[in-house]
C-alpha cells in the first residue's frame, strides 16, 4: 500500500514540474468559471422581444405597454421586416406582430389574432412566447369579461332594434375598468414554491450551470491525466518498476491515486471559486458535497486509468478522451438540462454515474440535499469506479 | 512551391495513416452530432420529454352545481391536448404530491387548495386562494410549462369573475338580483369560450423578403457545424504539433540541413496544417449531407466559410505550439484553450442562444462568428449576408498567424 | 586539395556562462579522404558536425566547405554536404521508398531523375526488397542504412556521419563500414565522428582527436601512435625468480628495454611476433615457466591517455 502511495507522489511531482501544463490545467477552468459567473451570476437577462404594432390603436398600445413593464422580456419596436430579421439573426428571442384591426376586433368581441415569430430550438423563445401569451391573455380577458358583463346585463332588458351593438359596446366600456381591476388582482393565482429552497438557494442561471461546468472540466482533464502513464510506458520505466518489489496492483493503484488527487484538487478549486465568488452554496452540506467530490474523482480517475491502460499513444489517448468526455458531459446533463431531451436520451444518460453526480450537486445547492439524498449517486459512482478499475487492472499493459 | 506541397502531402499522408487522429477529426464530430441530434429528437424540431406533474385536488368543491373548480383545473391539466406535454398523476393529498417532487419522481406538484371553488365561485371580491406549484428547481422548463398551463386555466376563472363584477357594476334598478346577474355574466363569459376562444396566437418561423426565405435549420445541422469547427481546432493541432514532434525526433533539424530554405520548410508545415484541416471540413460537410441530409446552403458562401474556418483553426493551432515547448504541453494547453473557446463561442449549444450577454460574449471568439455564418447559410443566406461573419474570423486568423510566425521563426532561425 | 577547412571554430551555448562546446578547433580534410573525429562523449564532436552542417552558428571562427563559408554561405554549403545524424531522423510511418522520395525532393530532385536516384540508393543500401515497408518496422541496422541512404540522394561532395554505428549489431556495423570505404573509393570525402577507436583506426585516412572542445592532435594513425613511442609493450609473469629472468630477457635479440614492475616484467620491442618465441625459449633454458604474457600494440587509446591523462572510454 505504501508503495502505491510513493508512486502516486512521484506522479504528482512530475505533473507539477511541467509548470506550463500544470498552470493551464488549473487556470483554464478557473478562468472560465470566473468569466461565466461574472456574466451570468447576477440573475437572468430579460429576453429581447421585437414588437411590430400594425394597428396602433389603444388596445395594441396597451399590450405593448404591458410587455414593457414585464421583467421577463425587454421590448423594442420595429418594422415587421426588421422584427423578422431580428429573430432570424438571433438578436431577439421572439417577435410579436400585432395585426391591423386588433383593437377593433377586441372591442367588438371578435376573436383576435396575434403572431409570434420564433426560431426553433430556442429556450428563450419558449419563455418569451409564454409571457406574451400571458399578457395578451389578460388583455383579452378584460375585454371579454366586460363584454360578457354587458351582454348579461342587457339580455333581460329591452333595447331599440339595431342599437344592440352600440349599447352593449357602451356598457362594456363602462364595465371594463371594473373587469380590469378584478383581473389585476385575481382571486385565484399561482403560487410557485421551489422545492428545497426553504433551505436552499434561488436557482439563477449560474447556480444551475456551475455543477455542469465542473463535471465538464473534470472529465476533460482525463486528457492530461493519462498522458504521463503512456509516456512512462513508452520510455520503459513502467516495465522497470515491475522488476522491483512493486506488485502489479500496487502500481496501478498508485497511478489511480495520483489521478484521483489531481482531479480532487481541481474540484476544490472550482468549487471554491463558485462558493466564494458567486455564492453558489456548495458548502450547505459539506458531507454530501464531499461524497459527490469523491464520487466524481473516483469515476474520472478510474476512467482515465482505463483509457491510459488500454491505448497506445498520446494521440490515441487525447482523441479518445475528448470524445468520451464530451459524450459523457452531454449525456449527463452538463451542457443542457436533461429535461429538454427526449425520454430515451434521459434514460441512457442516467446509466452514467456523472448524471447522478450532477443531480446530486444541483440537489445540494438548490434543494437542500443531505448525505442520505446523495447516497444513490455515491453508490452508482462506486459501482462504476470499481468496474472501471477492475477492467483497467485486467487490461493494463506494461510495455508497448 | 513544389517543396511546400511535398511537405504538406507528406503530413497529409501521415494523418491518413493515423487512426486516432482520423477518429478525432472525422468520427468524433459525426458521432457527437448524431448523439446530440438524438438527444433533441432528430432532424426536425426539438422534442422535449413530457413534464411529469403530480396533482392533488383538495378542492371541497360545490358539487351540487356541477364539477368543482378544482376538478376543472385538474381536467385541463390532464386533457388529451396536453398529452405530449404533461404527464399527470393524481395524488391523494398535498403532502403526497410534494413528496413526489422531493423524491424526484415528478417535476411539479399542482396543489389545489380546499377553498378553491369557494373563492372562485364565491361572490366575495376580496377572497383569495392560491394554487400552489411546488417545483423541482432544477427542472426550469417543466416548471415554466406547468405555470403557463395552470395560469391560463386560472385566467379563465378570473375572467368569469371579472365578468360577474362588471355586471354588478352595470346593474341598475329593475335588473335581476345581483347573484343571478353575476352568475349569468360569468356563464356568458365561459360559454363564449373564454380567452381560449377569444385569443389566437399562431407561432411561426421568420419569413424574410426575397430568396432568404427562412428554411428550418435542422438541429443536427446546427450541432454538426459547431462540432465541426471545434474538432477542426483539434485536427489542426494534431498537424501543428508535428513541428514539435519532428524537432524532437530530429527530422526537422535534418530538413534544415538540406538546401531547402527555412521559409519553405516552415511554410510547408503551415500549408500542411491548412490543407489537412480544409480537407477535414470538406469531408464532414459531405458526410453531413449524405448521412444526415443537412443542406449547408449556397456553395459560394459555404466554400468561403470553410476556408476561413480552416484559416482560424490553423492559425490558432500554430499559435499554441509556438508558445509551448513540448508536444505534451501543446496537447494539454491546446485542449484547454479549444474547450473554453468552444464553450464561450456556443459550439456546444448550437444556435439556440439568443441575444443578451451571451450574444455579446460570443463575438469575442472567432468560432462564434463562424457559427453565426453557418446558421445564416443554412437558412439560405448568401455571401452578402455573411460578410462580417467572414471578415472578423479572418482577422482573427491573420493575427494568430502573424504572432505564430514571429515566435516560430525566432525559435528556429 | 583541401575540401574542408576549419579555422578556430568556437561554439558556446548560452553565453556568457554557458558550456563552451568548441574551443578554437582547427583542421582540414583533403578531398577524397576519410577524416575521423575521435573523442569521448561530450568532447564536442556533434557540435562540430552541427556547425559544419550550418545548423548552429559558430560563436567564433569559420569553416569552408568546397570553398563556401558556413557562416555566410550556408545555402551553398548545404548543396554540397550530406548529413547523417546520430539519431535516426526518418519518418517512421512512411516506407523506406517514401522517405527517400520525400528527402530527395527536399534536396531539390524531382521527376524521373528522383525516381532513378531512389532506385540507385535502395540498391546501394540493399533494401530493394523492403522498400515498401514502413521504417518503424525495420531493425536498427536497416534504419541506419536508410538514414545513410537519405544523405546520399543528391550526390554530395562531403558526407558527415555522426556516430553511425552506435548500438547496432556487428553485421550491420560491418556492412556500414564497408559501405563507407566503398564510398571513399568512389571519391567521396567523409567526415566521421566516433568514440570507437577501432573504427577510427580501420576507416580513417586521418584522425583528429578531440577532448573538451579542443583538438588535441591530428594526423594519420601511424603519426599519432608515434606520440606514445614506437614498439609494442609486452608484460610477462614467471613462476619464480623474476629478476633473473628479466636479466636474461635483456639479452634477447629484439628486446629494447625491460622494466620490472612489482611482479611482472615490462618489455618494449619493435616486433613482438619475432621476440615472443625467444622469450619462451629463454625462460625454458632458465628452468622458469611463463605464467602470463600480454602483448599490447600501440593504439589510439594509449595516445589519448597519454595526451589527456584520461581513458578514451570513460
Amino acid at each position: 500500500m505504501k508503495l502505491a502511495w510513493i508512486l502516486a507522489r512521484k506522479d504528482l511531482l512530475q505533473t507539477v514540474r511541467d509548470k506550463l501544463s500544470f498552470i493551464f490545467i488549473l487556470l483554464m477552468p478557473l478562468a472560465f468559471t470566473l468569466f461565466f459567473g461574472l456574466l451570468f451570476g447576477g440573475g437572468s437577462d430579460r429576453l429581447p422581444v421585437a414588437v411590430h404594432d400594425a394597428d396602433g390603436g389603444v388596445a395594441a398600445q396597451q399590450l405593448v405597454a404591458a410587455l414593457q413593464t414585464s421583467d421577463v422580456v425587454k421590448v423594442t419596436a420595429e418594422s415587421q421586416a426588421d422584427a423578422e430579421k431580428a429573430v432570424d439573426d438571433n438578436k431577439a428571442a421572439a417577435a410579436l406582430l400585432i395585426p391591423r384591426g386588433y383593437g377593433a376586433d377586441l372591442t367588438a368581441g371578435e376573436k383576435v389574432s396575434l403572431t409570434v415569430v420564433v426560431t426553433e430550438g430556442s429556450s428563450g423563445a419558449a419563455t418569451a412566447a409564454s409571457e406574451i401569451r400571458s399578457l395578451a391573455g389578460e388583455q383579452v380577458a378584460v375585454e371579454l369579461a366586460a363584454r360578457a358583463a354587458a351582454e348579461a346585463v342587457w339580455a333581460p332588458r329591452s333595447m331599440p332594434a339595431g342599437a344592440e351593438q352600440g349599447v352593449i359596446a357602451q356598457s362594456a366600456e363602462q364595465a371594463r375598468p371594473v373587469a380590469a381591476q378584478v383581473l389585476a388582482q385575481p382571486a385565484a393565482a399561482v403560487k410557485v414554491v421551489q422545492a428545497g429552497t426553504a433551505a436552499g438557494q434561488v436557482p439563477t442561471g449560474f447556480v444551475l450551470s456551475s455543477p455542469g461546468m465542473l463535471v465538464n472540466f473534470i472529465m476533460f482533464s482525463l486528457v492530461t491525466a493519462g498522458v504521463a502513464l503512456i509516456v512512462e510506458r513508452r520510455n520503459g520505466t513502467l516495465q522497470r518498476l515491475m522488476t522491483t518489489r512493486v506488485r502489479r496492483w500496487e502500481l496501478i493503484a498508485g497511478k489511480a491515486a495520483g489521478m484521483f488527487l489531481l482531479t480532487f484538487v481541481q474540484q476544490m478549486l472550482l468549487l471554491g471559486v463558485g462558493q466564494l465568488f458567486f455564492g453558489v452554496d456548495y458548502l450547505r452540506d459539506p458531507v454530501a458535497l464531499l461524497a459527490m467530490m469523491v464520487s466524481l474523482s473516483l469515476v474520472a480517475s478510474t476512467l482515465g486509468l482505463l483509457l491510459a491502460a488500454v491505448l497506445k499513444s498520446e494521440q490515441a489517448l487525447v482523441a479518445t478522451s475528448v470524445i468520451v468526455s464530451m459524450s459523457v458531459s452531454a449525456l449527463s446533463g452538463a451542457w443542457f438540462p436533461l429535461e429538454i431531451t427526449g425520454p430515451a436520451f434521459q434514460f441512457v444518460g442516467h446509466l452514467l454515474p456523472t448524471a447522478w453526480i450532477l443531480d446530486g450537486l444541483r440537489g445540494i445547492v438548490v434543494r437542500g440535499f443531505d448525505v442520505a439524498d446523495v447516497l444513490p449517486a455515491l453508490g452508482v459512482s462506486f459501482a462504476w469506479a470499481a468496474g472501471l478499475f477492475v477492467l483497467a487492472v485486467w487490461r493494463f499493459r506494461l510495455s508497448d | 512551391m513544389t517543396k511546400i506541397l511535398a511537405i504538406a502531402w507528406k503530413d497529409l499522408r501521415s494523418t491518413a495513416r493515423n487512426a486516432p487522429a482520423l477518429a478525432m477529426m472525422l468520427l468524433a464530430p459525426l458521432a457527437l452530432a448524431a448523439l446530440l441530434g438524438f438527444a433533441f429528437g432528430g432532424g426536425g424540431g426539438f422534442d422535449i420529454a413530457a413534464t411529469k406533474v403530480a396533482t392533488a385536488n383538495m378542492d371541497q368543491g360545490r358539487t351540487a352545481a356541477g364539477e368543482s373548480a378544482g376538478a376543472v383545473v385538474a381536467g385541463i391539466l390532464g386533457s388529451p391536448d396536453l398529452k405530449g406535454v404533461l404527464e399527470v398523476s393524481k395524488k391523494s393529498d398535498a403532502d403526497a404530491a410534494r413528496a413526489a417532487v422531493d423524491d424526484g419522481k415528478d417535476a411539479v406538484a399542482v396543489i389545489i387548495p380546499a377553498d378553491f371553488s369557494e373563492v372562485v365561485y364565491g361572490s366575495s371580491p376580496l377572497a383569495k386562494t392560491r394554487v400552489e406549484l411546488y417545483e423541482n428547481p432544477t427542472q426550469e422548463i417543466g416548471g415554466a410549462i406547468a405555470e403557463s398551463v395552470v395560469g391560463q386555466a386560472l385566467l379563465e376563472f378570473s375572467g368569469a369573475r371579472a365578468a360577474a363584477a362588471g355586471a354588478l357594476a352595470l346593474r341598475s334598478q329593475g335588473d335581476p338580483p345581483a347573484a343571478v346577474l353575476a352568475k349569468t355574466a360569468a356563464q356568458q363569459f365561459t360559454h363564449a369560450g373564454g380567452v381560449t376562444a377569444g385569443l389566437d396566437i399562431s407561432q411561426r418561423t421568420p419569413q424574410l423578403p426575397g430568396d432568404q426565405n427562412a428554411k428550418d435549420v435542422s438541429v443536427t445541422g446546427a450541432i454538426l457545424a459547431g462540432m465541426m469547427v471545434f474538432f477542426m481546432f483539434f485536427g489542426a493541432a494534431n498537424v501543428a504539433r508535428t513541428i514539435l514532434d519532428e524537432d524532437r525526433a530530429g527530422t526537422l533539424p535534418r530538413l534544415f540541413t538540406t538546401p531547402t530554405s527555412y521559409g519553405v520548410i516552415l511554410g510547408g508545415k503551415f500549408a500542411s496544417v491548412f490543407v489537412t484541416v480544409t480537407l477535414q471540413a470538406v469531408i464532414l460537410l459531405v458526410a453531413g449531407r449524405l448521412i444526415f441530409g443537412i443542406d449547408w446552403g449556397r456553395l459560394d458562401a459555404v466554400v468561403l466559410l470553410t476556408l476561413v474556418a480552416a484559416g482560424v483553426a490553423s492559425g490558432l493551432a500554430l499559435l499554441v505550439i509556438s508558445l509551448t515547448r513540448t508536444p505534451a504541453q501543446a496537447g494539454a494547453i491546446g485542449a484547454g484553450v479549444y474547450l473554453v473557446l468552444a464553450l464561450v463561442g456556443g459550439n456546444f449549444t448550437g444556435t439556440a442562444q439568443t441575444g443578451g450577454t451571451f450574444g455579446i460574449v460570443q463575438k469575442f471568439t472567432p468560432n462564434g462568428w463562424l457559427l453565426q455564418g453557418w446558421d445564416t447559410t443554412m437558412r439560405g443566406g448568401g455571401f452578402g449576408d455573411i460578410r462580417w461573419q467572414l471578415l472578423v474570423p479572418l482577422g482573427f486568423a491573420v493575427a494568430f498567424f502573424f504572432f505564430a510566425v514571429l515566435r516560430i521563426r525566432r525559435r528556429f532561425a | 586539395m583541401n575540401i574542408v577547412e576549419v579555422q578556430e571554430l568556437r561554439k558556446q551555448y548560452d553565453p556568457p556562462k554557458g558550456v563552451l562546446a568548441l574551443d578554437g578547433v582547427s583542421f582540414d580534410i583533403a578531398e577524397g579522404e576519410i577524416f575521423s573525429l575521435l573523442g569521448p562523449n561530450g568532447a564536442g564532436k556533434s557540435t562540430a558536425i552541427s556547425t559544419l552542417s550550418c545548423l548552429l552558428r559558430p560563436s567564433g571562427g569559420d569553416a569552408r566547405v568546397a570553398g563556401h563559408s558556413v557562416v555566410r554561405e550556408a545555402q551553398a554549403v548545404k548543396e554540397v554536404i550530406g548529413v547523417v545524424p546520430q539519431d535516426i531522423a526518418l519518418y517512421p510511418d512512411m516506407s523506406a521508398r517514401e522517405n527517400l522520395v520525400f528527402w530527395g525532393r527536399m534536396y531539390g530532385l524531382s521527376g524521373d531523375a528522383l525516381g532513378k536516384r531512389v532506385d540507385e540508393i535502395l540498391e546501394l543500401i540493399t533494401l530493394v526488397d523492403r522498400q515498401k515497408d514502413r521504417v518503424e518496422k525495420f531493425s536498427g541496422g536497416m534504419k541506419r542504412r536508410v538514414n545513410i541512404g537519405v544523405a546520399l540522394l543528391h550526390r554530395p561532395k562531403v558526407l558527415y556521419l555522426d556516430e553511425p554505428t552506435v548500438g547496432i549489431d556487428p553485421q550491420s556495423r560491418r556492412s556500414i563500414l564497408d559501405g563507407i570505404l566503398a564510398l571513399r573509393d568512389q571519391g567521396m570525402t567523409i567526415l566521421y565522428t566516433t568514440h570507437y577507436m577501432a573504427e577510427a583506426q580501420e576507416l580513417s585516412d586521418r584522425i583528429g582527436i578531440v577532448d573538451h572542445g579542443k583538438m588535441i592532435a591530428t594526423g594519420t594513425h601511424e603519426e599519432l601512435v608515434k606520440v606514445v613511442g614506437e614498439g609494442a609493450r609486452v608484460t610477462a609473469r614467471v613462476d619464480h625468480y623474476l629478476e633473473g629472468m628479466a636479466e636474461r630477457w635483456r639479452e634477447v635479440k629484439g628486446v629494447e628495454k625491460v622494466d620490472l614492475e612489482e611482479d611482472e616484467a615490462v618489455l618494449l620491442t619493435e616486433d613482438p611476433n619475432e621476440v615472443l618465441p625467444r622469450l619462451f625459449e629463454a625462460a625454458a633454458a632458465a628452468g622458469a615457466r611463463i605464467t602470463e604474457i600480454n602483448v599490447t600494440e600501440p593504439n589510439l587509446e594509449m595516445v589519448f591517455l597519454h595526451l589527456t591523462g584520461r581513458a578514451l572510454r570513460e
